[in-house]
């Protein structure tokens, strides 16, 4: 069978069944996302911070964090006063605007 | 699935385009043999695409790999598999050899990506990054890594919503999600096994916490974090963003040890774990790096002058046994070690330790042949049948052996023998022509 070019995901979704932890995977991914990007327009933050107002591990906060400086949306900005953690602020294009 | 068409034929199948590999494979082309180079990963390069400096030159890894990666890929004797692994190999008789090779699909057709990495930002979905070593995440579309060879996108299917974002904005539509797995079969006249090692696992050795406490990490999560492409802004600890002041390494992590089953020496952990504690010197220079040995085995060329040098760069070396680590509200560790020059036991905090793993074999090799015995070394690696007149032979005649698929080695042991190994395989396939 063809699929048309440029629509074949559909194709696949055909014959494929996603995986729950996939899409729970995504929600979850987006929801953090969301969160990190809400509490960064308020301000620059370090990593214990945004543990702190999230409710969520740094280790956790790390992850998702670095995560988003990679994919563009977050950049690095100081150091605090005692030169242990970042601050971490948005990039400013339109990224981050939905 | 298709009926096959056509056999494929070349001279050489080489399985694993690392640094042993590749080597081989381009010297086997340069004199116009025609070479298959297969690769299980979604680039060649192997590990040392992947280091931030070499030792005990500290010349960029990269820059190094990057150029000879680029001459295997362009060369018009060898043809590239990645994402592929031989299913089977066949003796079918003197100088002739049947190969089955899976192609795993890649749900992009390589020729057609200009590596724009549009896909990836369309990709909403975030998985772990296993080139960064999990320090951090990755796209389900996604270029494996910047300087990754081909420089293509790949649909990770297993973690892929199917959402068609990819699709949507692919401005060459290379992205084709009507890939499937292919059975490749080729004909060769002989083989080269550079099928490369693996890292000892430090989940094996729970009392060392790793995964559980995050500050304690790999000596590969290190070196990606000291590389250009680095997962952070900076050297972080992955606990909680701290910049590490106080960093301790605890060499043979998974080596010299009976009790997790790997008695050999890896043979670069001494090494790399002086190169890194020279990169963090440099990278931070108010930090204290502290050295946990049981001996430090300098041997190679230059490499007594790289321990002294950073001796002199004031990296504490400590002798001794790390028995156990645990960790403290604040996310710093203790280690507790046995001071193997007093003989007694100490503790010791640092706010992040690297496990400076060892040096594993990669299983499965065995496996791939059909109807010949391929002989491994009492630690599973492959046996060098003949090692001092014929390094490169292994139990069957006609298949070769390259780089650290024999056994634990540095880069530069590692190309020689690569080396070693095309000229053994010319010398095999100028006998038959002849």
């Amino acid at each position: 069978m063809d699929a048309e070019k440029g629509k074949t995901a559909k194709f696949l979704k055909g014959t494929r069944t996603v995986p729950r932890e996939v899409t729970e995977q995504l929600k979850y991914f987006t929801k953090t996302k969301n969160q990190l990007i809400k509490v960064l327009k308020e301000g620059e933050k370090t990593i214990p911070q945004l543990s702190e107002i999230l409710g969520l591990p740094t280790d956790e906060v790390m992850f998702q964090l670095m995560s988003l400086l990679k994919y563009g949306n977050v950049q690095a900005a100081d150091m605090d006063d005692r030169d242990e953690y970042f601050y971490y602020k948005l990039k400013d294009d339109d990224k981050n605007k939905s | 699935m298709e009926e096959p068409v056509k056999i494929l034929e070349f001279d050489v199948l080489v399985v694993g385009g690392g640094i042993a590999g590749g080597e081989s494979a381009l010297n086997l082309a340069n004199l116009g043999y025609k070479v298959l180079l297969v690769e299980k990963e979604l680039s060649i390069g192997g590990k040392m695409i992947l280091l931030s400096k070499v030792f005990p030159t500290l010349d960029c890894s990269a820059c190094i790999t990057t150029p000879k990666v680029s001459e295997i890929a362009r060369h018009s004797n060898i043809t590239i598999l990645t994402g592929a692994e031989p299913l089977k190999i066949t003796k079918k008789g003197p100088h002739h050899f049947e190969a089955l090779i899976l192609q795993k699909p890649r749900y992009v057709n390589i020729p057609d990506c200009t590596g724009c990495q549009l896909c990836e930002e369309a990709c909403p979905v975030s998985v772990t990054d296993e080139y960064q070593y999990g320090l951090v995440g990755r796209k389900a579309a996604y270029i494996p890594f910047s300087i990754a060879s081909p420089r293509a996108a790949a649909i990770d299917i297993e973690n892929c919503t199917l959402c068609g974002a990819c699709e949507r904005v692919c401005p060459t539509q290379c992205i084709d999600f009507t890939q499937t797995e292919e059975q490749i079969p080729v004909s060769v006249k002989s083989v080269v096994l550079a099928t490369g090692f693996n890292l000892f696992d430090p989940l094996k050795i729970p009392r060392y916490g790793y995964g559980k406490f995050k500050n304690v990490l790999t000596s590969i999560q290190m070196e990606r974090q000291l590389a250009p492409t680095r997962p952070f802004n900076a050297i972080l600890r992955p606990g909680d963003g701290k910049m590490p002041d106080n960093i301790a390494y605890v060499l043979c992590t998974g080596s010299r040890d009976k009790s997790i089953g790997n008695p050999i020496c890896s043979q670069i952990c001494c090494m790399y774990s002086i190169k890194q504690a020279q990169l963090l010197m440099g990278a931070l220079p108010m930090a204290d790096v502290t050295i946990y040995y049981l001996h430090i085995r300098a041997f190679g060329k230059g490499f007594n002058e790289f321990y002294a040098q950073a001796q002199d760069m004031g990296v504490e070396f400590t002798k001794g046994k790390v028995g156990k680590i645990t960790e403290k509200e604040n996310g710093n560790l203790i280690l507790r070690y046995e001071d193997i020059e007093t003989g007694k036991v100490k503790e010791s905090e640092h706010d992040m330790v690297v496990l400076s793993v060892g040096v594993i074999p990669n299983e499965g090799i065995q496996e791939m042949f059909n109807n010949d015995d391929l002989q491994l070394d009492p630690y599973h690696f492959v046996d060098q049948s003949d090692i001092l007149a014929s390094p490169a032979k292994t139990s069957i005649e006609g298949v070769f052996v390259a780089g650290t698929a024999t056994g634990p080695m540095d880069i530069p042991d590692s190309i020689l023998s690569g080396g070693a190994a095309s000229a053994e395989t010319i010398s095999y396939l100028r006998r038959v022509t002849s």
